[in-house]
């Protein structure tokens, strides 16, 4: 088993695990903690892809900004553990239980039957991408993507005013 | 790592020693930190043990390990034991990704004097750092005390705030060096100075191409908010004694009140190498390029090998000389400005520094845009 | 395909099978749980997931515009959640309650 393999199983078991306790633990502090945890393990996946770049953002904007975001909030509101974690109903909790492994199993099933299709066109084509993709990428961001782009920081001005509208409240300390 | 083991046991070897690097020099730092301020503030300073109360760290340390064990009685008991140990992780990550001297010629390998080179160095140390606040929440809401819950509420947000401006004050370094790699950027700090623009060039021979004299605003404000990413004075308001006692840390005691101070120190390490790195020219002694430093050793020692590593060793003294003037700048600055409060920290952030940072950008890139006309 | 194979090689469908039970987890969250913070954290990890399996192709296909699109998933997920969360701490201010349940008193 060389290095990469065993790094791929170590790190998609550790975040699988992080996915799992998020959803499933019913102190709401336990569940950002893990959320945390499992976006850093995402992060170390998208290192083993070559995506250096991205995974510095994704530590950046997911783990540093938005869980700590989701982190706070929760401890703002000092919740202990919820009496209601799941939903009412066992018969609708098993139907939505059931649902939710019945696409599990379509869509595991999907990629293992095309799998064979994926292999035959991707094999080549990896030693494209060998070593560090941050220059290309900035390259397709800024020719190809830049109506996309200029698009998200008009979307990013508007959510910002957005959430401070919000948010703000009378009184306070800049009450005037 | 490595293809052979003499490579492999090198470098692990190496990251051993830049872990310990950071955790050492916590107790000297703790030490000119009390005689510093007592100097300041016309005082003596611990000074009994042993000469100019050196050992006073080691008398810190025996205490330190024979404080009792306790758990408050609210305490979230995981939490409460992790946090601690999670307040290292940044500081040492973000530490060992700084190049600390010129790489060593060893044969036919080649030693990095840093933890490990990635090429997006900056976007790493910036990433990991960001990951600070997790540590100071946990401590927070794991003590199970409300004033612990105030403190951690107040840093994390202080932390995140300001991390807006820092990163924004380094896109100005990424757009005229442009590379993320920081090796690359005190190569590209090397030449003498000079400003050339739309034809017209203004030779400044007698300075180094430092950072600081392309970039004095973006210095300034990458320096200020280093201040408020590693919680120190001014802007320690998560420790406001007067209002939260002592903050995030108060139902710490003993070996875990320690391991916060490393990790606190370990940002203030950090922000000063990086401050190094970006604005004064790295580990390159000034005024003598590193070609004429290598010309220098290979004439004055036996063979290339010890040549390689003698350059990399002065590299290394002048870069930690360079390091120790601006942790002293932290430790003065401590001990002479007063606190901020929280609303005017909010509003320094948010409504100065911010709007700054943003202006350095957009004023870096047009002249970039134009000098490449 | 061979058992030692699965185990031994990593290709493309091992990251976009991690990718779809990741996505699953996060909609179970969604549809089980009743707090609405952890199901905007339930999004979060789907979106994640998707961010996955974008990568994973962009690697093995050797091309970038996968990174990019997971670039832009970044940034609209990190302003959803501040909409989101914003909107939360005022119902959480009005009604001390974030259960979906107490949704229901909402009316227009």
């Amino acid at each position: 088993m060389s290095a990469d393999v065993f790094l791929f199983w170590f790190l998609a078991i550790l975040t699988l695990a992080g996915g799992l306790t998020t959803v499933l633990v019913t102190n709401p502090i336990y569940s950002a903690l893990s959320l945390a945890f499992t976006m850093i393990g995402v992060s170390a996946l998208f290192v083993s892809l070559n995506a250096y770049f991205l995974a510095g953002v994704q530590l950046i904007v997911y783990a540093g900004a938005v869980t700590v975001l989701f982190v706070m909030v929760l401890m703002m509101f000092d919740l202990k553990h919820e009496l209601i974690t799941f939903t009412r109903g066992k018969i609708s909790g098993l139907v939505k239980a059931g649902l939710v492994a019945l696409f599990a199993g379509l869509i595991v099933g999907s990629v293992l039957i095309t799998s064979d299709v994926f292999s035959k066109s991707g094999g080549a084509p990896e030693a494209v991408i060998g070593g560090d993709t941050t220059k290309a990428l900035g390259t397709i961001l800024f020719s190809k993507y830049i109506f996309g782009f200029e698009a998200l920081g008009v979307l990013l001005l508007i959510v910002a005013i957005g959430a401070v509208a919000l948010a703000r409240s009378k009184g306070g300390t800049h009450a005037k | 790592m490595g293809h052979d083991i003499f490579e492999i046991s090198i470098n692990a070897i190496k990251l051993i020693v830049v872990f310990l690097l950071i955790v050492q020099a916590v107790p000297v730092l703790v030490w000119l930190e009390r005689r510093g301020s007592a100097f300041i503030q016309n005082r003596l300073g611990p000074n009994r043990i042993g000469p100019f109360g050196l050992l006073q760290l080691a008398a810190d340390a025996v205490k330190f390990f024979f404080k009792e064990e306790f758990v408050p009685a609210n305490a979230v008991k995981l939490l409460y034991y992790a946090a601690p140990v999670i307040a290292l992780i940044p500081a040492t990550l973000a530490f060992a990704a700084i190049p600390l001297g010129q790489p060593v010629q060893w044969n036919e390998y080649l030693f990095r004097l840093q933890g490990y080179e990635i090429n997006v160095g900056i976007v790493f140390v910036l990433a990991v750092s960001s990951l600070a606040p997790y540590s100071i929440l946990i401590a927070g809401w794991g003590s199970g005390n409300k004033y612990a819950l105030m403190g951690a509420l107040r840093a994390s947000a202080q932390v995140i705030s300001y991390e807006l401006a820092l990163g924004l004050s380094i896109v100005g370094m990424i757009l005229i060096y442009g590379t993320f790699n920081l090796t690359e950027m005190i190569q590209a700090q090397q030449a003498p100075l000079s400003y050339s623009l739309l034809g017209f060039t203004l030779p400044l021979n007698f300075l180094p191409a430092w950072g600081i004299f392309y970039q004095p605003l973006g210095a300034i404000i990458f320096f200020a908010a280093s201040f408020a990413e590693s919680n120190r004075l001014p802007f320690d308001l998560a420790e406001g004694e007067a209002e939260l006692v002592a903050g995030f840390h108060i139902e710490y005691g003993g070996f875990k009140m320690l391991l916060f101070f490393i990790g606190e120190y370990g940002h203030m390490i950090v922000a000063s190498a990086l401050m190094v790195l970006f604005y004064f020219g790295g580990y390159a002694i000034p005024g003598i390029s590193l070609a004429d430093l290598n010309q220098w050793t290979a004439d004055h020692t036996a063979s290339a090998n010890a040549a390689s590593l003698l350059a990399g060793l002065l590299t290394f003294v002048c870069f930690f000389i360079k390091l120790s003037i601006f942790l002293w700048i932290f430790i003065q600055v401590r001990w002479t400005l007063p606190r901020f409060r929280y609303d005017q920290l909010m509003d320094l952030g948010w409504k100065t520094m911010l709007p700054w940072a943003l202006f350095n950008t957009v004023l870096t890139a047009t002249f970039v845009y134009l000098a490449h006309l | 395909m061979q058992n030692s194979e699965l185990i031994g090689e990593i290709g493309l469908t091992h990251y976009l099978i991690l990718s779809a039970l990741l996505f699953v987890a996060g909609m179970a969250g969604v549809l089980l749980r009743r707090n609405a913070i952890v199901i905007l954290m339930s999004v979060e990890l789907m979106l994640n997931a998707v961010n996955l399996s974008f990568v994973a192709f962009s690697h093995y296909l050797g091309q970038m515009d996968g990174q990019v699109m997971v670039f832009f998933v970044m940034t609209i997920a990190a302003a959803e959640v501040s909409v989101g969360l914003a909107i939360l701490v005022s119902i959480f201010k009005r009604y001390k309650e974030i259960n979906v349940r107490f949704f229901e008193h909402l009316k227009g």
